[in-house]
């Protein structure tokens, strides 16, 4: 029987939780159920390409399978701000869930992938959250932050009166540390652990900035295609099944790693009072528009999720 | 092809074309391209390309056009020169004063940078000319800045500490406050060998003669030429501690400070400064070509399954714990001499880590363990960056052999040192535990 | 042949002219840098833009470097064995490895090309906060790597003409490489 290697980038450093618990778990899943006649090597991230150039990569097929953040493939896929996370527009996880699966939004971003030859799946839906130095009482206290943040929350953060500057990660500890900035976002608990932010900011501040499914998992459809029948729908069935399994874990994992913060490293959750927490989600909501414009599809997905918010009774 | 076949077909490959004279960016470059196409495929070759896009938009490299650019000002204003002469007129009675003035600075220069290169090129810009100049060895001078400038990935800041966490998910704090005391170590051992190396070979970096040693009011007018460094050097580190920039940010400072001496010198010309941006374009692109082609090569060798070729190394390893770690560090020294440094962390770290941590080693000490064995791995031939980064730097008349030559004793200095750290753990792991 | 010289001359002087104007961007970097420090630490209101631009021009200032570098010997080497030949032998040496530097070179301007080509077709930009177009910046990797290509032809022709004795070019005084401006 014929076996094939798959080679994987990931854009999750080897230490990150999700490089051992998607990436890793799915490698051992897909091998022992196709009785290792797939096999994935995998590579951490930067490895062969540079995060924002694997999509390229695995449309390409130069590689089998990648996983990426949907804000790297932004250029093709107009879906792609939608799916990195509009600010403010879920308060639960298990929202966003139902809207990928049970409405229909991950077809939506499979059938765009699909024009470049990829298939997508998102790995897991969960919140980004942010760690301060200081707590956000008020308002002011808010406006008064120098915030490193990146991409779409960095506009919404700045619109929002915040000043939000990019950093990259390779500097984020020190000036984190040293006051250059007094706030980051790097994932939520986890992440902000494992970039060890909590030794140098205290306050893990909730609600997230945002609930969605930044984590994608992309195969090229030419290296699928190339599967027999039967691998092909393991494949699937597998990616699939992982989104409601990394979900669920990667939540209960958010919870354990705070509590551990909480409790070794003296952090305190710092719940942004009721006035500050509107005037974000005005300014969100005033932001979500321009996503819609990139194409009829991404004005058909705001839409859904419009509609949908307002039946959960939160518009 | 089994990856040992390939490794030393592609390490044989890269000795062959670097003796025959080919300039280091373009046998990394070239090597990896053909390996590619015979592993891989011609469509592989956008991986090159794709590197090289990663490293142009790597924000950290920023800072070496930028302290490139500060010691070329600082070089043609005669700030140098002139810290140099004082360091002279006081420490001339001393045999090797100027080198151990050398490898202070470099220190210093280290805390305010997290990369090697910019350094290396920068203490090469500034003091080698005066060195030589009074008559000191080149072997002492070439060495004592390949030595001392490769100490910026140990002293904090440092781009490859963060690295080293974020790859293996300890903390950055405590791997910075870990590599002061090792720095200083590798500086105070480095210091000794050339007060006993000159005691012996007073040739090597000749003491001022009595004679022409200055007068007390001679030394303390010389004095004010520290005033602008200390300024540069106050408002570089002030900055990165004081929150006001990142350290990448820092080197822009840093240039500011360099203008402000050119200005109080009256140097301050359009002319001079063209000058000092053409070289700086000159040694910061010899710099990033290296660069590019080092990040596609250890991507090839990556892609190639270098990690497997480590596992396999590892599970052979015999002599229980020490014997392991020994390995371990020989294999970073052996892969440091012709990968670069963010490659062997992503090839080996990984297969490392579990084995130091299941042995009940600690991590941070590895850490710094690794780090100096890579900062030895900078300095040593065939590959060393360092080596590369100097000779851009030196006139004509030293040539590669000079600098190779140069660096034994050093590197066996910093042997040393790492083998105290690996017997004390303690000079690693103090700090860390007294902060956090 | 006197084609083959202005060809050699025109190329050198076209990198050298370039690398003349792209040398300046280090006065850009140190500008923006300083700006975007004032602007985050005295005017508490960090920009978007400052440090998203300043890493643009440095890729461009290093990849735009190689042909300018090429044409100054400023790409360093190992010259262990080399510095104990003569001329004619370092050149025909040269001649030979100037295969590997073509293989990557070339492989760089096509992958180039064709990276810039798709960024260039779809506008791409950054979608960062500032979402600048970031196609100027990837169409300078197969111009940088055209440009370093052109100067390794220059120096082929050269070393060609100093292994076989040929009339269309006349070699400087003997130099050896290093840090001279
Ligand atoms: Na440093
Ligand atoms: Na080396």
């Amino acid at each position: 029987q014929e076996t094939f290697t798959w080679k994987v980038q990931s854009h999750w450093p080897g230490a990150s939780s999700s490089y051992t618990d998607s990436l890793v778990r799915l490698k051992n899943v897909l091998e022992e159920r196709t009785d290792g006649r797939l096999k994935l090597t995998l590579y951490e991230s930067g490895a062969l390409f540079k995060a924002q150039e694997t999509f390229n990569a695995v449309s390409r097929g130069i590689l089998e399978m990648g996983t990426i953040s949907p804000a790297y493939a932004q250029d093709k896929m107009t879906l792609a701000g939608i799916a990195s996370g509009l600010p403010f527009a879920f308060r639960n996880v298990w929202e966003a869930a139902y809207f990928h699966q049970g409405l229909g939004f991950e077809q939506m971003l499979r059938d765009e992938a699909a024009q470049y030859g990829v298939y997508w799946a998102t790995d897991k839906v969960y919140p980004t959250e942010m760690v301060v130095k200081n707590p956000i009482k008020t308002w002011d206290d808010f406006t008064r932050l120098k915030i490193r943040s990146s991409g779409a929350l960095q506009k919404f953060l700045t619109e929002a009166g915040a000043a939000a500057s990019y950093i990259p990660g390779g500097e984020l500890y020190s000036a984190l540390d040293s006051g250059v900035v007094d706030g980051a976002h790097w994932g939520a608990a986890q992440g902000a652990y494992s970039m060890g932010l909590y030794e140098v900011a205290k306050y893990h501040v909730q609600p997230g900035l945002n609930i969605a499914g930044t984590d994608a998992i992309i195969v090229s459809q030419k290296a699928l295609d190339k599967l027999p029948e039967d691998m092909q729908l393991i494949v699937k069935q597998a990616l699939a099944e992982q989104f409601w399994v990394r979900t669920n874990e990667y939540l209960f994992k958010e919870r354990v790693t705070l509590a551990k913060a909480i409790k070794e490293m003296g952090v305190e959750v710092n719940t942004l009072p009721d006035d500050v927490q509107n005037r974000l989600v005005k300014t969100a909501q005033s932001m979500w528009d321009e996503e819609g414009k990139r194409s009829d599809k991404a004005q058909e997905a705001l839409d859904m999720l419009k509609a949908y918010l307002t039946e959960l009774g939160y518009l | 092809m089994s990856i040992e076949i390939l490794t030393l077909l592609f390490f044989g490959s890269l000795l062959f074309f670097l003796i025959l004279g080919l300039p280091l960016a373009f046998v990394l470059g070239g090597v990896s391209v053909v390996f590619l196409y015979f592993t891989w495929g011609f469509d592989s070759f956008y991986m090159v390309s794709s590197q090289i896009w990663g490293t142009m938009g790597s924000f950290t490299l920023v800072a070496i056009p930028l302290f490139v650019f500060m010691a070329m000002i600082l070089e043609r204003t005669g700030v140098a020169n002139d810290l140099y002469r004082m360091m002279y007129l006081w420490w001339g009675g001393v045999r090797g004063g100027l080198a151990i003035g050398t490898l202070f600075i470099c220190a210093i220069f280290a805390a305010m940078c997290g990369i090697s290169g910019a350094a290396v090129v920068a203490m090469g810009t500034i003091a080698l000319p005066s060195m030589l100049e009074r008559g000191y060895d080149k072997n002492m001078a070439l060495g004592c800045i390949n030595t001392g400038g490769g100490w910026g990935i140990l002293i904090p800041p440092s781009i490859l500490m963060i690295l080293y966490a974020l790859i293996t998910g300890v903390s950055v704090g405590k791997m910075f406050a870990a590599g002061v005391l090792p720095g200083i170590l590798l500086m105070v051992l480095t210091i000794g060998y050339i007060v006993i190396r000159c005691y012996f070979q007073p040739h090597l970096a000749p003491a001022l003669p009595p004679e022409e040693r200055a007068s007390w009011p001679e030394k303390f007018r010389a004095l004010r030429s520290v005033i602008l460094p200390i300024l540069i050097v106050v408002m570089v580190l002030g900055s990165i501690i004081g929150g006001i920039t990142t350290p990448t940010e820092a080197a822009a400072v840093g240039v500011l400070g360099a203008l402000i001496s050119a200005l109080v010198y009256r140097k301050f010309t359009w002319g001079l400064i063209q000058e000092a941006s053409i070289r700086t374009f000159k040694l910061t692109g010899m710099i990033m070509w290296i660069l590019f082609a080092a990040h596609a090569f250890s991507a090839a060798y990556q892609s190639m399954g270098a990690q497997e070729l480590i596992e396999g190394f590892v599970q052979m390893i015999p002599g229980g714990p020490w014997g392991i770690i020994l390995s371990m560090m020989l294999i970073t020294f052996l892969l440091a001499m012709v990968l670069d440094p963010v490659g062997i962390m992503l090839i080996t770290l990984p297969v490392f880590m579990p084995i130091v941590e299941s042995l009940g080693f600690d991590p941070i000490w590895f850490g710094i363990l690794f780090v100096i064995n890579m900062e030895i791995g900078y300095m040593t031939p065939p590959f060393g960056f360092n080596l590369f980064y100097l000779k851009g730097v030196v006139p004509p008349s030293i040539t590669m052999k000079d600098i190779y030559g140069s660096i034994i004793p050093f590197v066996l200095v910093e042997i040393v040192g790492l083998g105290l750290i690996m017997i004390f753990p303690s000079i690693a792991t103090y700090l860390p535990n007294l902060f956090f | 042949m006197r084609a083959l010289t202005a060809f050699m001359n025109g190329v050198t002087r076209l990198n050298d002219f370039i690398g003349r104007w792209v040398a300046w961007l280090v006065a850009a970097m140190f500008v923006l840098l300083l700006l975007e420090v004032g602007f985050r630490y005295l005017l508490n209101a960090p920009t978007v833009w400052t440090n998203e631009l300043t890493q643009m021009l440095f890729g461009v200032y290093a990849i735009l470097s190689g042909g300018y570098i090429m044409a100054h010997r400023g790409h360093v080497n190992v010259d262990l064995l080399y510095s104990h030949f003569g001329r004619r032998t370092r050149a025909g040496l040269d001649i030979f490895t100037s295969i590997v530097f073509f293989i990557f070179t070339l492989a760089l301007l096509y992958f180039g090309a064709d990276m810039a080509q798709e960024s260039i077709r779809n506008l791409e930009t950054t979608y960062s906060a500032w979402n600048p177009p970031i196609w100027p910046i990837k169409a300078a990797i197969p111009l940088g790597a055209g440009l370093l290509v052109l100067q390794g032809v220059v120096k082929l022709l050269q070393d060609i003409a100093i292994a076989f004795n040929l009339s269309y070019y006349t070699p400087e005084p003997e130099e050896e490489a290093g840090e001279h401006v």
